[in-house]
């Protein structure tokens, strides 16, 4: 489905073999979403394209929107790398994708709360025990434990990518503590200022209510129901890499944004240190891995934690999102059952497929994997950010050989899946628009009701070929226009 | 409002005033200096001493560090080694780039508490400092930049007092504005004033010198003043005493009355004022001996400390008062 003015917007685009581009089709001629963008190029032309790259990245500045880099001293922030070029999706197609995605998010969350429960899943065979109850993320201490509405993963950051067919695959969840929703949200306000004639011009649906909705979930989650909740945001403090995120969905919340030091625990009850002394907390969005929550509970050494906060949570007293725990399903491992719990617990088809993935613990996965390294994506289990992936076609010999001796001494720790030809998009690199390599990270909210943002953060890689798009490693975004094309 | 908070929001009202007067201290006193006015006795040196910093000292250090000439510095490497440690040295923590990051710690940590507006100005103003004071300017190039940096701080002030909620926070945020502004004129007395006065039993002479109300942005309404008053008065009754004129210590004094009144820990904070006010309202200034007008600045610079301690007396001892209001 392309645009039907002809366009010259795109001519000479260098495609990248094989992969599908999401603003211009094979013909050279923009789809349909795309429309309003190729007529403001071939209006206005590239250099004005890359007037307004200045203008952003001015604009990114003076908003002081960053994200924080380890060890660089005292230099912390970094400006957030923001491409000029938007990414268009049709409404039409968002709908089915964000209807998958919170059918991915109720079977997600039956079965965690089925593996701390009853564990049915595991008695029906669905998927062997062993790699549910020896997976670091399955927390023993949660067995039990009930929390409101019987979720645990509250928010969920599903990473999706288009095969070479423009079909959206879910590539991984993030179950812990996902971040760049509030990238999601900048991203769109410095778009509206950079591009005030297009916002008007066109259909693009607004995202904005996504920290409202957070609230509600929140809210919805208070162990004292009808009357105004107390709401604190719980952050590792002003180093972490994510703390432009925390500070900023805080305020947009109107919340507080509390430390550890901020908070106590007497009688079971958790309690905010306020300039008026204690006030009782309802319901913690923490953004602090399970393992540091607790010291008395995980690991001992945390001094992220709050003694006692663990009991707390056990016995109803305050809510948790996400709740501690739920990180069992944010597994390589498990995702490759993903598609059968969904159909186990929801009796439905999988409305998103999974990216074809193999087991490294399954005997013939394994030897499949092991002969055909440099073909294939290798990937931990239990690792984010990027880190410790092998690309196979873009590997050593040497990376290969470690990889392999990786493999066979903890087969259980590795999943393979085929490397994919990741969609494109129209990427300004050195005043050109050249495709480049991208995914979407979509969040998904669940509480009393359920709710998906209005697209996502499209994370793009942008160096040339690179399918790296995280920002610790050179990723960049761009803005995700969902575009009304029911109108 | 958080408790850590308190610390947080006071600080940075302190340190936009105190980037602020500072660069009006550059600018006022740069025009003093170079104008070779009759009534200066001070050198480059004294801006130093106004900040509370050991001008030998850093004056040595950078004598040493020009070449050839051991230990003496001419009047041009000495306006140069002050400014440089005024606006940008790495080592110095009274430096206009010093305070700019600590302004922007005390930001990060309280952002949610802060409008989007009033980030975005702050924002600009660290970028704006980070782009332009890093490196040596020339003296017409240094006003203009000493000017753009109070505007711009002005500029935040004023986002601030369009956007913010009317709450504690934004009430710390002026107590800890008027603190510092307090403290910028009494320290501007000390060191310009009294060392022009040896301590004595006589009468102090009548202060007639108004160069340093420059610094202080005043000279216009001190003419104004001085045409309304009955009684015979001059710069220092000014300075401590007219609650009209925004850089006195009276003025300074009932704007923290004024917004310590909603929090919970007022009536400590409200007794250091009433002290420090009844210091200016039971002396005749007018009437004071060198000596007691020595005394009353070093009373007045006690109260001060006193009044920032009461201020932030909630977050120094944590534990104990929650402890406090868990038996209340």
């Amino acid at each position: 489905m392309t645009a039907p003015i002809h366009t010259s917007s795109f001519s000479g685009y260098p495609f990248t073999e094989g992969c599908y581009d999401e603003l211009v089709a094979a013909t050279g001629q923009p789809r349909l979403p795309a429309a309003a963008i190729a007529r403001f190029i071939d209006k206005h032309g590239r250099a004005e394209l890359l007037a307004r790259q200045q203008l952003l990245n001015q604009t990114i500045s003076a908003m002081g929107v960053c994200f924080t880099l380890y060890s660089e001293g005292q230099n912390i922030d970094r400006g957030w790398p923001l491409d000029v070029m938007p990414r268009t999706i049709p409404l039409s197609e968002w709908r089915k994708t964000s209807a998958g995605l919170t059918q991915r998010l109720q079977a997600l969350n039956l079965f965690i709360d089925d593996l701390y429960h009853e564990q049915k899943v595991l008695k029906d065979g669905i998927l062997p025990a062993d790699l549910v109850l020896d997976s670091r993320n399955f927390l023993a201490p949660c067995r039990g434990v009930s929390p409101p509405f019987g979720v645990w993963a509250h928010i969920c950051g599903t990473d999706l990518v288009r095969d070479e067919t423009g079909r959206f695959l879910v590539l991984e969840d993030n179950l812990r503590v996902p971040s760049g929703v509030s990238y999601m949200l900048e991203n769109r306000t410095v778009m509206k200022r950079v591009f005030p004639e297009l916002f008007a011009d066109s259909t693009i649906v607004p995202v904005d209510d996504y920290p409202h909705q957070l609230w509600k979930m929140l809210a919805s989650l208070s162990p004292r129901p009808g009357d105004v909740p107390c709401i604190v945001l719980l952050t590792p403090g002003i180093y972490n890499s994510a703390y432009f995120e925390h500070s900023f969905l805080a305020q947009q919340m109107g919340i507080e944004l509390a430390e550890n030091t901020d908070l106590t625990v007497e009688d079971d009850g958790v309690y905010l240190r306020t300039l008026h002394g204690r006030q009782k907390v309802d319901v913690i969005y923490r953004r602090v891995d399970d393992i540091f929550l607790d010291p008395t509970v995980f690991r001992s050494d945390s001094v992220l934690g709050v003694p006692g906060l663990f009991k707390a949570w056990a016995k109803g007293q305050v809510a948790i999102a996400n709740a501690p725990g739920s990180g069992v399903a944010d597994d390589k491992v498990i995702y490759a059952y993903v598609p059968k719990i969904i159909e186990y617990y929801l009796g439905e088809k999988p409305l998103i497929d999974n990216v074809p993935t193999f087991l490294c613990s399954d005997e013939k996965d394994r030897g499949y994997v092991l002969a055909n390294l440099d073909q294939l994506v290798v990937k931990p289990a239990n690792e984010s950010g990027g880190y410790g992936i092998l690309i196979g076609p873009r590997s050593t010999q040497v990376e290969r050989d470690e990889m392999a001796a990786a493999i066979i001494a903890n087969p259980r720790n590795f999943i393979a899946q085929p490397t994919l030809a990741l969609s494109t998009a129209p990427t300004l690199c050195d005043g050109e628009l050249e495709p480049r390599h991208l995914d979407l990270r979509p969040f998904i909210l669940q509480g009393q009701d359920l709710y998906c943002s209005t697209g996502g953060l499209s994370r793009v890689a942008l160096r040339k070929g690179s399918l790296v798009v995280n920002s610790s490693q050179g990723g960049g975004s761009k803005d995700t226009w969902i575009i009304n094309d029911e109108v | 409002m958080l408790l850590k908070s308190v610390e947080h929001i006071f600080w940075l009202g302190r340190y936009l005033e105190r980037l602020d007067d500072t660069a009006r201290l550059i600018n006022a006193t740069s025009h003093l200096l170079i104008d070779s006015h009759q009534d200066t006795q001070f050198g480059w040196p004294i801006l130093l001493e106004v900040l509370g910093q050991d001008s030998k000292a850093i004056l040595g250090t950078a004598a040493a560090a020009v070449d050839g000439e051991q230990g003496k510095l001419s009047v041009a490497d000495t306006e140069k080694a002050v400014m440089a440690y005024l606006i940008n040295a790495a080592d110095s923590p009274v430096s206009i780039l010093y305070t700019s990051s600590a302004l922007k710690y005390n930001a990060r940590t309280i952002r949610p508490l802060i409008p989007r507006d009033m980030w975005e100005e702050l924002n600009a103003l660290d970028l704006f400092l980070q782009q332009n004071c890093s490196m040596a300017v020339s003296r017409q190039q240094r006003y203009q930049l000493m000017s753009e940096v109070s505007r711009r701080c002005q500029m935040v002030v004023g986002v601030l007092d369009g956007t913010m909620l009317r709450s504690e926070a934004f009430d710390l945020f002026n107590i800890g504005r008027h603190v510092e502004r307090a403290d910028m004129t009494t320290r501007i007395m000390d060191v310009m004033v009294l060392q022009q006065l040896q301590p004595t039993q006589i009468k102090r002479p009548k202060f007639r010198w108004t160069s340093i109300l420059n610094a202080l942005g005043g000279v216009e309404s001190y003419q104004h003043y001085v045409a309304h008053q009955a009684a015979d008065v001059d710069a220092i009754d000014y300075l401590l005493t007219y609650a009209d004129f925004p850089r006195s210590i009276a003025y300074c004094l009932n704007r923290v009355g004024a917004s310590a009144r909603g929090l919970p820990h007022s009536v400590s904070i409200l007794q250091q004022v009433y002290q420090l006010q009844s210091l200016l309202q039971h002396q005749a200034l007018a009437e004071l001996s060198t000596e007691q007008l020595h005394s009353l600045i070093d009373h007045i610079q006690a109260g001060i400390i006193s009044l920032h301690q009461a201020i932030l007396a909630p977050c120094q001892a944590p534990l104990a008062a929650q402890t406090q209001q868990k038996s209340a």
